[in-house]
């Protein structure tokens, strides 16, 4: 019976200041962007004019279509370049340095994740990702952090490993325990 | 009543204890994903994919779709209690649905949401259920033309309806189609594009890039933003819920209007957003005092929900009928679908129809089932959201490279996720569209292998794409919708010279 | 209740294996590793195996099978390859072991890898629609009456189908144009739908088709027929259908079905496995799903697989050279 209305509150103090300054314009990403897959494109066109691009007795070669998708990929590409030169609008900032430190905050763990999960394995890298990323960036307390993150990681393995069979990357440590 | 003999045939493939147990795993799940920030229906569906590996097709399929269907409800509750639309179609849920939170209505908003999802994804599934026999019985007439003419009118469609800058389309599109091709070539046995690399062989994974394109990048954008919340609780007593359901009867206009609306929109690939809009702005103006909507009226919840579902579900139809996701969830279920080796498409429901059949049937259990559910466990879900972000982001990125590991047990596929996620928040951000890029992933190769196909069996004659009605007409239509925006043009201006009068 | 099922099994075990006590055994998990895509002949051999050796408890660690389909079954090459030394990896391989590297100049070579065992042959047979021309003869002829080539469907491209199809034409001057499909089950349904005139699927792979009367089988590509008599649709047996010698076609073709671990691991492993194997074609289930698929039994280790590998590449080798498939 209790339509109550406790409300619920979750703050956020780190959030990006809105007045922080722009590291880029919107307008000077696009640019690079294009670029970019201008560069993808010509990379791929050869390759697949190497691989072969004409119209043999059962049709088109491996290389006939990929060859012109990359020309379209590149026409494409050409005219985001010069649409962004052109535009008249006023640039928008792509990100201001505020977001990028919490955008940085996420990406910098997440490739340290990936590299640990190389070379210690996937359960490993979790636990330290996980531990780390509440410990240092959520400033939240120590052991709450590491007891989230083993029973998170631990939870992952019996599910995966044992329960569903499906083999994740392991490392040294997995392999002193038995597995 | 052909399909009626077939779908309690479903019913009895489904009735099993495990499949049960799975289907409420499922929705609670899916409720989970949908209700925290930075997750949602495709994304979600993404990361738990690999959970259902080793299961067999059905169980899976059946655990999947109710994860989607979890997702949807959870989508809803975050709109009502917060203001927040978890996916883009429940942003109009929000209008009504948080001022009715805010007169202390929460209860009532969101019975009112979940009983009109269960409405309008009901609507969907019995369209399903009665077309479906219709596209099985012409599914033997298709050959590689006219399946290589449906797939162009998908990617036509795309280009010539989307509303994001045309060349940003043709980039994402290209892009995907490219990146498809990777690997060897099936018809002619040849490797392709892969530069000597043993690990670009295999070719680039259709779910690693969504779980990197979708999953990773929304992380990272997530952070950009202020997290902070406040919201209201709720927990939904059995009288709300009935007093709700005692007035259905007198909104069936509304429910059956977007139930229509819903249906036309999953089918053609218009999407949830464009109905969920439409639903609501078609109750407004239907309505006889227009300026109560926005301030916590109840069909301004049940429009835009109904709608909603109804074009998520019906979505599933060509996914299953004919290989083309009308969304992007159904785009990932369709990757899962080749996952376990069934190849959707008009063939599905001859070859498998335990399957079809079987997931149909889920759609209707699933609903009661997660109705239910949603009912009794809202505060649950709801305080989720007091979970702080600095734990829950690093455990989705932990289950991201978890799913992104299992579908080739390949460490490079992990390195290829990340790389999805870097560029997914950069083209979100400059406004290419990825939806193109992943329907592109998925379909790529096999539009271009029906295309060879066509090419050898005809010699090499490209008007076998108008050899009989059936692909003439798709191709047709094709090619009108690539260059729709012209047409549309051109016959703006003989309606001027009809009638310049009015303009 | 299954502890003790377990505890009894265990027991069992150890009584029949004391002499073997200290032999090698596997410590993790043993992957299958599986050369195709879900739903295919060796995904379904390999879980079948799956089956059999957890039924029978042949083995303490679990088996799991795991799927490396991509670039056609030249993921799964690779991979094995680069696990030299991993004795927790058996490979279920087929005729693409010759063929790949020879179409696609994949670095790879059957040799660097330990053979285990030979565990099956598979068949091939020509398919037409059920309401097509009923013998060989009345084939071929329509064929070569034909204005436009007949289309024959098949599983990948410069592989067993495709050098079959053109064998075909080398031996009855008919022309075919070959349309490479995903997989056989799509060749078997294309050809129901007629968009294709005939496939050369394996017996497995028709099978539902054929007994739902929507195709007709036209021979057999062995030099006997297929042993099993027992009646598969209303009228016929595998045994019925006449092989393509008998028809006055006389191309035969068997594809392997084998076992093999990585390179470079101990005797001792090699010789787990081959016992392993061993065990498994005793099995109920295997013999069971021979019947089904109507497979040919055949068990070789050692010299004798040694042997008939080599003969059976230097068989493909001048089947695709001949056939015009080898890469430059």
């Amino acid at each position: 019976m209790s339509d109550t209305d406790i409300e619920i509150i979750v703050d956020d103090p780190t959030a990006p200041e809105d007045d922080s300054p722009a590291v880029t314009s919107g307008r000077a990403v696009d640019a690079v962007v294009s670029l970019l897959l201008l560069a993808l494109a010509m990379t791929l066109g050869y390759d697949n004019w190497r691989t072969g691009i004409a119209w043999d007795a059962t049709g088109p070669q491996p290389g006939y279509f990929p060859f012109y998708l990359s020309v379209v990929l590149a026409g494409a590409s050409l005219y985001g370049l010069l649409a962004a030169f052109l535009s008249r609008k006023a640039a928008e900032p792509f990100v201001t340095r505020a977001q990028i430190r919490r955008v940085m905050a996420v990406f910098v763990p997440t490739l340290l994740f990936c590299l640990v999960t190389q070379f210690l394995g996937l359960y490993v890298a979790s636990f330290l990702l996980i531990g780390g990323f509440m410990r240092f960036v959520g400033k939240i307390a120590l052991w709450k952090s590491l007891l989230t993150a083993f029973v998170f990681t631990a939870i992952m393995f019996v599910t995966f490993d044992i329960m569903f069979d499906v083999i994740m990357p392991k490392g040294p440590l997995e392999a002193a325990l038995g597995y | 009543m052909e399909a009626f003999g077939l779908l309690l045939h479903g019913f009895a493939v489904l009735l099993t204890w495990k499949t049960l147990a799975l289907m409420m795993l499922g929705l609670v799940l899916g409720i989970f994903v949908g209700v925290l920030p930075g997750l949602g229906g495709p994304n979600g569906v993404a990361i738990l994919l690999p959970l259902t590996f080793t299961m067999d097709p059905t169980s899976a399929i059946v655990m999947l779709s109710c994860i989607y269907w979890g997702a949807l409800f959870g989508g809803a509750i975050t709109s009502i209690l917060f203001n927040i639309p978890g996916e883009a179609w429940s942003v109009a849920t929000t209008f009504d649905g948080y001022p009715m939170a805010q007169q202390g209505r929460a209860a009532e908003a969101l019975t009112a949401a979940f009983t009109s999802s269960f409405i309008g994804s009901l609507a969907a599934v019995l369209l399903i259920t009665f077309l479906a026999p219709l596209i099985s019985s012409f599914a033997l007439k298709f050959g590689p033309p006219e399946f290589f003419a449906v797939y162009l009118l998908t990617f036509c469609s795309f280009v010539g309806l989307g509303r994001e800058a045309k060349h940003k389309t043709v980039i994402s599109m290209t892009l995907g189609l490219l990146l498809a091709g990777i690997g060897m070539d099936t018809v002619s046995g040849q490797l392709r594009m892969t530069f000597g690399s043993s690990e670009l062989l295999r070719g680039i994974n259709f779910l690693v890039a969504v779980i990197g394109l979708f999953g990773i990048s929304e992380i990272l954008l997530t952070m950009e933003e202020r997290l902070a919340l406040r919201g209201h609780a709720a927990a939904i007593s059995l009288r709300v819920v009935l007093s709700v359901w005692k007035d259905l009867p007198k909104y069936w206009m509304t429910l059956l209007r977007s139930s229509v609306i819903g249906c036309w929109l999953g089918i053609t690939p218009g999407g949830a957003i464009a109905a969920s809009f439409m639903g609501y702005n078609l109750a407004k103006r239907f309505a006889k005092d227009q300026d109560s909507f926005g301030k916590g009226r109840i069909e301004g919840v049940f429009a835009p929900e109904t709608a909603a579902h109804a074009s998520g579900t019906s979505a599933l139809l060509p996914m299953l009928a004919l290989g083309i996701p009308g969304s992007g969830t159904a785009a990932i279920l369709l990757g899962g679908l080749m996952v376990w080796g069934l190849n959707p498409g008009p063939l599905l429901f001859v070859e498998h129809k335990d399957f079809v059949w079987g997931l149909i049937a889920s759609m209707y259990l699933g609903n009661v089932v997660g109705l239910v559910l949603v009912l009794t466990t809202v505060p649950v879900f709801a305080s989720v959201l007091r979970v702080p972000f600095a734990a829950v982001a690093p455990m989705i990125v932990v289950s991201c490279a978890i799913g992104a590991y299992a579908i080739q047990n390949a460490m490079f596929d992990i390195w290829l996720m990340l790389g999805f996620g870097v560029v997914g928040y950069v083209f979100k951000k400059i406004g290419i569209p990825l939806a193109p890029l992943t329907l592109a992933l998925v379909l790529g190769s096999r539009a271009e292998d029906a295309f060879r196909l066509s090419m050898i069996g005809s010699g090499g004659d490209i008007k076998v794409f108008w050899s009989n009605y059936l692909v003439g007409s798709i191709t047709t239509l094709a090619i009108a919708l690539l260059f729709w925006p012209l047409i549309d043009k051109g016959l703006g201006g003989v309606r001027l010279l009809w009638q310049p009068g009015k303009v | 209740m299954r502890k003790i099922i377990k505890a009894t099994a265990a027991l069992a075990a150890a009584l029949t294996a004391m002499p073997a006590l200290a032999a090698w055994e596997p410590t993790k998990p043993v992957e299958i590793v599986v050369a195709a895509g879900a739903g295919g002949a060796s995904d379904q051999m390999a879980r079948m195996m799956q089956a059999a050796i957890q039924k029978n408890n042949l083995m303490k660690q679990p088996m799991v099978v795991s799927l490396k389909g991509g670039a056609s079954g030249a993921e799964a090459l690779m991979y094995m390859k680069s696990s030299e030394g991993d004795p927790n990896k058996v490979l279920i391989a087929y005729s693409l072991i010759y063929m790949l590297p020879l179409s696609a100049k994949i670095p790879f070579n059957w040799r660097e890898l330990t053979p285990v065992s030979v565990i099956a042959l598979d068949q091939f047979a020509l398919w037409d629609n059920s309401k097509g021309p009923k013998t060989v003869k009345e084939f071929i002829d329509a064929a070569k009456a034909a204005t436009w080539p007949f289309k024959m469907g098949g599983t990948g491209s410069k592989r067993e189908d495709h050098v079959l199809t053109v064998f075909i034409e080398q031996k009855t001057g008919a022309k075919f144009s070959y349309l490479p499909y995903k997989s056989g089950g799509e060749a078997a349904t294309q050809l129901v739908g007629g968009h294709i005139d005939s496939n050369v699927n394996n017996p497995s792979e028709n099978l539902e088709v054929w007994r739902a009367g929507q195709v007709r089988p036209l021979c057999v590509f062995d030099k006997e027929r297929i042993s099993y008599t027992a009646k598969v649709t209303d009228t016929q047996s595998w045994h019925d259908i006449p092989t393509c010698k008998e028809e006055g076609l006389d191309i035969q073709y068997l594809m392997l079905r084998a076992m093999f671990l990585p390179g470079k691991v101990t005797q001792e492993q090699q010789e787990f496995y081959v016992d392993l194997f061993r065990k498994v074609v005793q099995t109920p289930e295997y013999k069971d799903y021979m019947e089904k698929q109507a497979l040919k039994p055949i068990f070789l280790t050692g010299k004798d697989m040694l042997q008939f590998l080599e003969d059976d590449d230097a068989l493909n080798k001048s089947l695709m050279t001949e056939a015009g498939f080898v890469a430059k």
